[in-house]
């Protein structure tokens, strides 16, 4: 499904525009609507829509997990077989550990991050999971995060190339 | 940070109010000028404690559902040379280097990639493995989002001291 029909393009260059970190002045609003030669009043209509229809999810910080002393993060790969994989992704999901947890296409069907404070913390909520779940941890890949070069650069690529070209989703 | 630092960014996980003056208004809620939530706000940037502050959006709902983490294996020497190659390209949302497990699991380097088909994203990382030579990957598109919240939210994980 796509949301073509309740987004036009002064819609998709707003969401563009906001990709980027927003000024953090009195108004930001008002310098959004400066940038992108919207008025501030439809800024702030158009966002209120597209927050009710679920596209905007918030307008909020990013922090960063380290600063915050969250310094031990991991992605799992866990191999799920097919039945028992909604109820073993309603247990992954319960921890607030986990920030992300996605069905992907491979054996290793269910895949999810994990943040906490240290190693050992970690290694508990690990465990936890893999108890509850029944999984064993021989079959399942631990792959913690060496280094970051990127994080979360948004799409406004995708954005901007696709609708500029005037391929719209098929 | 201190504790009013944090119930600035307490008050902001629900997202920056559509007012004329939002920073004012998270003010008024903690009982401080909306110059001093700037002020703070501009610290905590600077300070890098926050990335970004930016709209955190539902792709799927605008159409980009096709969303595939691509694992790359390099040779042992290569990593540093390959994560920032991989990371320049502009279709790349992450790069990360993830340790491997030996005998099992030698991929090193994991790249997102989104699109509105799927044939859109193997395009892209066709194009990626032709130009950087790294020619053994596997591409793990996602089926269904079962949770997909921040890393670091004030309320449930985030009280930690920096």
């Amino acid at each position: 499904m796509n949301g073509d029909a309740r987004m036009d393009r002064t819609d998709l260059m707003l969401l563009d525009a906001l990709q980027d970190t927003i000024p953090l002045v009195p108004r930001p609003w008002a310098a959004l609507a400066s940038r992108t030669g919207v008025p501030e009043k439809e800024v702030l209509e158009r966002l209120e829509r597209m927050h009710d229809l679920g596209i905007v999810r918030a307008i909020s910080p990013i922090l960063d997990s380290h600063r915050l002393g969250l310094t031990a993060t991991t992605l799992i790969a866990l191999p799920v077989p097919v039945e028992r994989i909604g109820e073993v992704a309603a247990i992954i999901s319960g921890c607030p550990e986990v920030s992300h947890n996605f069905q992907r296409d491979s054996t290793y069907s269910v895949w999810f991050t994990l943040t906490a404070e240290n190693e050992e913390r970690l290694g508990e909520v690990l465990s936890g999971i893999l108890g509850r779940t029944g999984i064993p941890e021989q079959n399942i890949l631990n792959l913690p995060t060496v280094r970051k070069f990127k994080i979360d650069v948004r799409f406004s690529h995708v954005l901007n190339g696709r609708r500029e070209e005037g391929h719209g989703p098929a | 940070m201190d504790p009013l630092d944090r119930c600035i960014l307490g008050e902001l996980e629900g997202g920056l109010p559509f007012v004329p003056e939002p920073f004012h208004d998270i003010g008024n809620r903690l009982g401080i000028s909306g110059e001093e939530v700037i002020e703070r706000l501009q610290r905590l940037q600077s300070d890098g404690v926050i990335r970004k502050f930016r709209a955190r959006i539902n792709q799927r709902l605008i159409g980009i559902s096709a969303n595939a983490l691509v694992a790359w294996k390099v040779p042992d020497t290569g990593d540093g040379d390959a994560g920032p190659l991989l990371a320049a390209y502009p279709g790349v949302t992450h790069c990360y280097e993830r340790a491997r497990v030996p005998g099992r699991w030698e991929y090193s380097l994991y790249t997102v990639h989104h699109g509105y088909t799927r044939e859109e994203v193997l395009d892209e990382v066709r194009e990626i493995s032709g130009e950087t030579g790294i020619r053994d990957y596997v591409v793990l598109f996602s089926t269904k989002e079962f949770k997909r919240v921040p890393n670091v939210r004030m309320g449930e994980n985030g009280r930690g001291t920096p």
